[in-house]
C-alpha cells in the first residue's frame, strides 16, 4: 500500500456556550464551566423544558466583515462565518487566489432553516386562521425579498463560507442529525485522503434553539426538564440523569498535510488520524442497547488509525446524558476495549457545552485536538450519582485531570442510526 | 486512479412524474413524451407559474407499503426509500445474501454501504405548527403550554433530512459506512461520487447511492420564481428562447459493487463508474460564474480521475436547467473543457423536470440507459441553440454516441458542479 496522506489539526475555532473563542472555551470546560441557562432568546416560560445552553454576548453584526454577506446569514451561519475565521487566524493560513481551487470545504449543517421570524411572516399573510392558504404569498404586502429564501436553501451556510474565505476546490455539507459534525470530519479526512484537494476547512454549526427547535425536542421527551438547577440539568452517566440540553454554536477546525504543515513550521495540535462510521439500523432515535453500531464504528476508527485499543488514553464521549444513550455507548466501549477499558479517561463535554447537535462532533473533535496539545483530559461535570451500568468506564469526575494523551476518540451518535467516530495523536506519537 | 480496484452498477431504481420504474421513464425521454402538467399539490389557478412535473395520481402505499411508516416520514422520503428499494433490489444483492452461510451475514451487513443526497427538508412541515400559532396569536407562553396537544409528538422525526439514510438502512440492513448529504441539487451526484470512493477505499464492499427531493410546493416555487429562474410553460435547454426551469420531484438510485465481486456471484453489470470531480465556485447561494469555470474544472477533474481523455467520452448528460445564466455558462464550460469538440451533448428536465437534490443522480440512471440503447435522446423542446453557444452538439433529433462512455454534469446553488464519468456494460 502506497504512503497515505497524514493529515494535521493546525487551527481551531470555535462559538459556543461556554465563550466565543477557542480559549474561552476551552477555558470553561476545562474548570467545568455550565454554559446551561433559563432560555432567554425567546419566552420559552410555556414550554415543558425552559433552560438550554445559549451562545452569549456574540457580536451577530460583526461576525464578519463582509456586510452584505452577512445579511444572507442566520444565527447559525454568523457562528459558523466567525468560527471559520478564527481557525484561519489560529492556523496562520487561509485559502489564496493562486491555491483556492485547492483548498476543500465540509460542514455538518443544521437541519433548521426557517427562522421563527420567518414562519411568523409566512403564517401572518398565508395561515392567519390556522390553515395554510398558498395564495397568501401572492399578496401585494408579503415580502417578496427572495433573500428570506436565499436564506433558507439547505447549503446556504458553506455557499457563504465558500464565498466568504474563498475556497473553490471540493465542497460539501452532511447532515445526520447529532453525528453530522462528526460525519463532517469523518469525510474531510477522506477527501485529503484521496488527494482532491491539499487543504481543507471542516467543522460544523447549528442553532435549534428557537420556538420551532425547542418544540421538536420537547415533543420527543428528550431533552432535561431540571428547570430550577440548568447548571447541573446536563449530567451524562450519572444515574439520576435525564435527558439532554440543548446547546449551539460552531467549531472549525483546518486540515492539512503533516509534511506541509511541517515544512512551514505550523504548530499541529494532533492527526486526524482515523474515522469510522456505521449504521445502526435499529430505531430512529434509540441505540440499540446491545452496542451494535457504535461498536463497528469505533473498531473501523481504531483499525483506520492502524491503532489498538490499548493505544487511547482518552475518550470524549457522544454522552447526551440520555438513560439510553449513555448505556448503549458504556457497552460498546466495554465491547470494543476489553481489558483496556480502566486505563483511559472518559468524559462528556455536553455536561457543559450541552448538545451543540449538528455541530456537537465538531466541538468535541476540537476538544479532543485540546486535550492532546495541553495534555488535560476535561471534566465530566456533574457526576453525582453512579449508575451502575455505566460504572465500567474511568469517568473523569470532579476536576479535569492532567494526563498524557497519546491518542483521543471522539464519537457521535446520531438520530437516525448514523454512528460516528474520530480517532485523534499526539504529534510526539505520530513522529516517534 | 490506476491502483483503485473497479466499481460496477448493478442496480437502479427511479421514481418521478414520468414514471415509476427506470424502463417507464427512459420510454418517456426517447418518445419525446415530457410529464410537466399543471400544478396539482395547491390550487395554483393564480400563480405565475402553474406547472410542474409531479408525481401526481400514486399512493404512497405503492411505493413504500409500511403504512405504520408513513405516520414518521414524509413525502420525499417515501420517494427515497422506494428508489433506494428498487436499486437494491434489482441488484439481486438481497438474494444473493440469503444464500450466504448464516454466520457470513453480519459481516456481510457491515460491509454494505449507503450514501443519500437529500433534499433536506421542506417549507411546509413547519405549517404543522400554524394552527398552535393562531391559537397562541403571538403569546409565546400559551404556544409552549399547548405544543402537546396540538402538534405531532413524531414532528422532529418526520422531518429529519437523513430519514431516508436510517429506514433504507433498516429496510435492507446495509449497516457499514454511510452518509446524507444536504448540498441542495449536488447531494444526488455527491452520494455517487462518496459511494464510490468508500469502495475505492476498501471501507465497503458493495454500496448504494440515493437522491431524494420534493421541490413542489408554495415557497420553493415562490422562491424560485422571484429570482427568476421559473419558466411558465416548457423547458428549453440551450434554446434561444429559454425562459427558466420547471420543478419535478422524486428520487433515483444506484447500486455500486467492487467489480469483481459483482463478476464472481454473477451480477447483471449496467456499467461502470470511472470517475468524479466536484468544484465550488465560491459565488454565494445564487450567483454563478459567467465564463463556466466551474463545470469546465468539474469535467476535468473527473477525466482525470477516470483516467480517460476528452476523446474518450462518448456523450454528455448537461445539468440544462433552461435557465439563461446557467445554461450559457455550462455550455461555455463544456465548449472549453473539450476543446470546442464535445460529443453529443443532452439533458433530460425538459422530460422530468429538475428535482433538485435527485436530479443528477436521475441523470445517472438515464444516461446509463442511453449508452445501454446506444443512443443520445434528443431534446424536443429544442426549437434553436442560442447563438453565443450556437457550436454546442445538442439536436432536437437523437445522436448516436461517440463511445460507450457518459460524462453527468450536475450544478447547485452555492456555486456547485459536479460531473460524474460511466461506462456502459453491453447488454
Amino acid at each position: 500500500m502506497s504512503q497515505r496522506v497524514r493529515v494535521a489539526i493546525t487551527g481551531i475555532g470555535m462559538v459556543t456556550p461556554i465563550g466565543n473563542t477557542t480559549a474561552e472555551t476551552w477555558a470553561g470546560l476545562r474548570a467545568g464551566k455550565s454554559g446551561a441557562g433559563p432560555i432567554t432568546i425567546f419566552d420559552a416560560s410555556g414550554f415543558s423544558t425552559r433552560i438550554g445552553a445559549e451562545v452569549k454576548g456574540f457580536d451577530f453584526e460583526n461576525a464578519i466583515a463582509d456586510r452584505k454577506l452577512l445579511k444572507l446569514a442566520s444565527r447559525s451561519h454568523r457562528f459558523a462565518l466567525n468560527a471559520a475565521e478564527q481557525a484561519f487566524a489560529d492556523a496562520g493560513i487561509r485559502p489564496t487566489a493562486a491555491d483556492a481551487e485547492r483548498w476543500g470545504f465540509v460542514v455538518g449543517a443544521g437541519m433548521m432553516g426557517v427562522s421563527y421570524e420567518e414562519l411568523e411572516s409566512v403564517h401572518r399573510h398565508a395561515a392567519a386562521d390556522g390553515e395554510f392558504n398558498p395564495d397568501g404569498l401572492l399578496s401585494p404586502d408579503y415580502p417578496a425579498d427572495p433573500i428570506a429564501f436565499c436564506r433558507t436553501q439547505t447549503n446556504t451556510g458553506l455557499s457563504l463560507l465558500t464565498k466568504n474565505f474563498g475556497i473553490r476546490g471540493y465542497a460539501t455539507a452532511v447532515h445526520t442529525a447529532c453525528s453530522s459534525g462528526g460525519q463532517a470530519l469523518g469525510t474531510a479526512l477522506k477527501v485529503m485522503r484521496r488527494g482532491n484537494v491539499d487543504a481543507m476547512i471542516a467543522g460544523g454549526f447549528d442553532s435549534m434553539l428557537n420556538p420551532i427547535g425547542l418544540s421538536g425536542f420537547c415533543l420527543l421527551g428528550a431533552l432535561s426538564t431540571d428547570n430550577d438547577t440548568p447548571e447541573r440539568a446536563s449530567r451524562p452517566f450519572d444515574g439520576t440523569r435525564n435527558g439532554f440540553v440543548l446547546g449551539e454554536g460552531a467549531a472549525f477546525l483546518v486540515l492539512e498535510k503533516w509534511e506541509s504543515a511541517r515544512a512551514r513550521g505550523a504548530m499541529i495540535y494532533a492527526e486526524l488520524a482515523g474515522d469510522g462510521n456505521s449504521l445502526s439500523c435499529y430505531r430512529i432515535t434509540d441505540t440499540p442497547p446491545d452496542g451494535d453500531g457504535p461498536i463497528q464504528a469505533i473498531c473501523q476508527s481504531l483499525a483506520d488509525a492502524r491503532l489498538k485499543p490499548e493505544d487511547i488514553d482518552y475518550v470524549n464521549a457522544h454522552g447526551t446524558s440520555t438513560m439510553m444513550n449513555d448505556r448503549s455507548e458504556c457497552v460498546a466501549l466495554g465491547a470494543v476495549m476489553g481489558d483496556h477499558l480502566p486505563n483511559f479517561a472518559v468524559s462528556s463535554t455536553k455536561s457543559c457545552m450541552g448538545h451543540l447537535i449538528a455541530a456537537a462532533g465538531a466541538a468535541e473533535a476540537a476538544v479532543c485536538a485540546l486535550a492532546i496539545r495541553d495534555g488535560i483530559a476535561p471534566v465530566n461535570a456533574n457526576f453525582a450519582t453512579p449508575d451502575p451500568q455505566c460504572s465500567n468506564i474511568n469517568l473523569v469526575t470532579g476536576q479535569s485531570r492532567p494526563m498524557r494523551i497519546r491518542a483521543a476518540l471522539s464519537n457521535s451518535l446520531g438520530f437516525g442510526g448514523s454512528n460516528s467516530s474520530l480517532t485523534f495523536r499526539h504529534p510526539d506519537f505520530v513522529e516517534a | 486512479m490506476s491502483n483503485s480496484p473497479r466499481i460496477a452498477i448493478t442496480g437502479s431504481g427511479a421514481v418521478c412524474g414520468a414514471g415509476l420504474t427506470v424502463e417507464k421513464i427512459w420510454a418517456a425521454v426517447i418518445n419525446g413524451q415530457s410529464a410537466v402538467t399543471p400544478i396539482t399539490q395547491w390550487d395554483a389557478a393564480r400563480w405565475p407559474v402553474k406547472v410542474a412535473a409531479g408525481v401526481n395520481g400514486v399512493k404512497n402505499q405503492e411505493l413504500v407499503e409500511d403504512r405504520k411508516l408513513h405516520k414518521s416520514i414524509s413525502r420525499t422520503d417515501i420517494f427515497g426509500i422506494y428508489a433506494g428499494g428498487e436499486a437494491i433490489k434489482s441488484s439481486g444483492i438481497p438474494s444473493h445474501r440469503e444464500t450466504l452461510d448464516a454466520a457470513m451475514v453480519p459481516h456481510f451487513n457491515d460491509r454494505s454501504g449507503l450514501v443519500v443526497g437529500s433534499g433536506g427538508g421542506t417549507y411546509s412541515s413547519n405549517y404543522e405548527y400554524f394552527p398552535l400559532m393562531t391559537e397562541s396569536g403571538g403569546d409565546m407562553r400559551k404556544f409552549g403550554a399547548e405544543l402537546g396537544s396540538s402538534v405531532n409528538p413524531m414532528w422532529l422525526l418526520k422531518n429529519l433530512p437523513n430519514n431516508v439514510l436510517c429506514h433504507v438502512g433498516i429496510r435492507h440492513m446495509f449497516k457499514g459506512t454511510n452518509a446524507c448529504i444536504t448540498n441542495q441539487c449536488a447531494g444526488g451526484v455527491l452520494a455517487v461520487a462518496e459511494a464510490a470512493e468508500s469502495l475505492r477505499t476498501d471501507e465497503a464492499d458493495r454500496i448504494a447511492a440515493v437522491g431524494h427531493d420534493t421541490p413542489i410546493e408554495p415557497e420553493t416555487v415562490f422562491g424560485y420564481h422571484k429570482l427568476g429562474l421559473l419558466s411558465r410553460d416548457v423547458l428549453r435547454p440551450f434554446d434561444r428562447t429559454r425562459s427558466g426551469t420547471i420543478f419535478g420531484e422524486g428520487a433515483a438510485a444506484v447500486m455500486l459493487e467492487k467489480f469483481d465481486n459483482a463478476q464472481a456471484r454473477k451480477a447483471t453489470i449496467l456499467g461502470e463508474f470511472l470517475g468524479h470531480g466536484c468544484v465550488t465556485e465560491a459565488m454565494g447561494v445564487v450567483d454563478l460564474r459567467p465564463d463556466g469555470d466551474g463545470p469546465a474544472r468539474a469535467i476535468a477533474l473527473a477525466l482525470l480521475d477516470a483516467g480517460i481523455t476528452t476523446a474518450d467520452v462518448g456523450m454528455i448528460v448537461a445539468h440544462g436547467n433552461g435557465t439563461p445564466a446557467s445554461d450559457a455558462s455550462e455550455a461555455k464550460g463544456i465548449l472549453c473543457a473539450f476543446g470546442g469538440n464535445p460529443p453529443p451533448v443532452t439533458a433530460f428536465k425538459w422530460c422530468v423536470g429538475h428535482l433538485l437534490a435527485a436530479s443528477g443522480i436521475l441523470d445517472l440512471v438515464l444516461a446509463i440507459e442511453a449508452l445501454r440503447h446506444g443512443v443520445v435522446p434528443g431534446v424536443p423542446t429544442l426549437n434553436e441553440v442560442a447563438a453565443e453557444f450556437s457550436s454546442l452538439p445538442v439536436s432536437r433529433d437523437p445522436q448516436r454516441p461517440r463511445s460507450d462512455v457518459a460524462l453527468v454534469l450536475c450544478r447547485g446553488f452555492g456555486g456547485m458542479n459536479v460531473a460524474l464519468v460511466v461506462r456502459a456494460a453491453k447488454p
